[in-house]
């Protein structure tokens, strides 16, 4: 874990010194008062979501994850993932707590992988509140044509990663 | 700190799950979860925090005219890699980038350089990265999950322009000209 906050930390550094040298002691100050504002946000959210996934564990039926979208499952899993992903309603506050009841249920990574890929990239809500009424339908129906596979692909790049590693 | 109808909603969620949860198995497991949960907080807190200071400097350096001014009719591979980069430093939700991507339409980008836009921002945000997936997710797993995914923008957008060409997909012009 240290890794990575020493990245977040230097990440952190090298952008305080861009922004000082774009806007100056000011331009510190907005990126701070924003950050603290995103934080209120979800200062009460963040917690109840966690708690709430953290609730769910216990009566999920960790069998049933393991056999839809365990390791072993393989491409049948990694299809499930993805489709099921494009339905996750709501932001990453959902999203991500969600993953980690999974991951705790015995999800393979892979399949996770499928599953956040698949919710990244087609979102159903996301779809309906803001691509099609922004862009149109004919740009919406585009896109997600166009992305159709990827978080299939991406399943598959990471079963073929952790393959890899595995080997090491 | 303030609270609004989506506090609520988490609130009414976790009293909901908690209730099932002390119903099905019991006191000892909703006291496992309120300990996990607060040991999970504890554990993602500092790089919670690091992401959202991330999130707020970067939100300094980009701006909706400086990147459509980047993307504005850049086409070819080129146009491609620069949509991805662009795409993947937009920090914010979908009412963040979806206008961005329509500025970029009425600025001239074709429909490849703003699927590629679309899904860097989807797969490969960086704000999202650091402030949701490493902390809940690990170091690892988010590692692995960028490094298969950093292809994939461009892939879309290739597919977009081929798609593009043909008379169903073709768009229409863009409502700025």
């Amino acid at each position: 874990m240290s890794l990575a906050l020493g990245t977040l930390g230097l990440t952190a550094v090298v952008l305080s010194v861009f922004v000082y040298r774009q806007s100056g002691t000011p331009g510190l100050r907005a990126a701070g008062k924003d950050a603290l504002n995103t934080f209120k946000a979800l200062a009460i959210r963040l917690p109840c979501a966690l708690l709430a996934a953290s609730f769910l564990v216990h009566f999920v039926p960790v069998d049933a994850v393991s056999g839809v979208l365990g390791r072993d499952t393989g491409m049948r899993g990694i299809a499930i993932a993805a489709a099921a992903g494009g339905f996750l309603p709501g932001g990453p506050m959902v999203t991500f707590p969600i993953a980690v009841v999974l991951q705790q249920s015995g999800a393979g990574w892979p399949q996770l992988v499928a599953l956040i890929s698949g919710w990244s990239i087609f979102a159903l809500n996301r779809l309906l509140t803001y691509e099609a009424p922004i862009m149109g339908w004919r740009f919406a129906i585009l896109r997600n044509l166009s992305c159709l596979l990827l978080p299939v692909l991406a399943g598959f790049g990471a079963e073929f990663v952790l393959v890899f590693i595995e080997a090491e | 700190m303030k609270f609004d109808g989506t506090d609520f909603i988490f609130i009414g969620f976790a009293i909901c799950l908690g209730a099932l949860c002390y119903a099905t198995t019991g006191a000892v497991a909703l006291r496992e979860a309120l300990v996990q949960t607060m040991s999970l907080l504890l554990a993602i807190l500092p790089q919670l925090a690091g992401g959202l200071l991330i999130g707020g400097l970067i939100k300094q350096l980009i701006s909706k005219d400086k990147i459509t001014a980047l993307l504005g009719a850049n086409s070819g591979m080129r146009g491609l890699f620069i949509a991805t980069t662009a795409g993947s430093l937009t920090p914010g939700g979908p009412f963040m980038s979806f206008p961005i991507v329509f500025a970029l339409w009425t600025a001239g980008a074709e429909a490849g350089a703003l699927v590629a836009y679309v899904t860097a921002w989807a797969l490969l945000g960086f704000v999202k990265l650091v402030v949701w997936e490493l902390p809940l997710m690990g170091f690892e797993f988010a590692w692995i999950r960028f490094l298969v995914s950093l292809p994939l923008p461009i892939v879309a957008g290739v597919l977009a322009r081929r798609l593009a060409r043909m008379r169903a997909f073709q768009m229409k012009d863009h409502p700025g000209s």
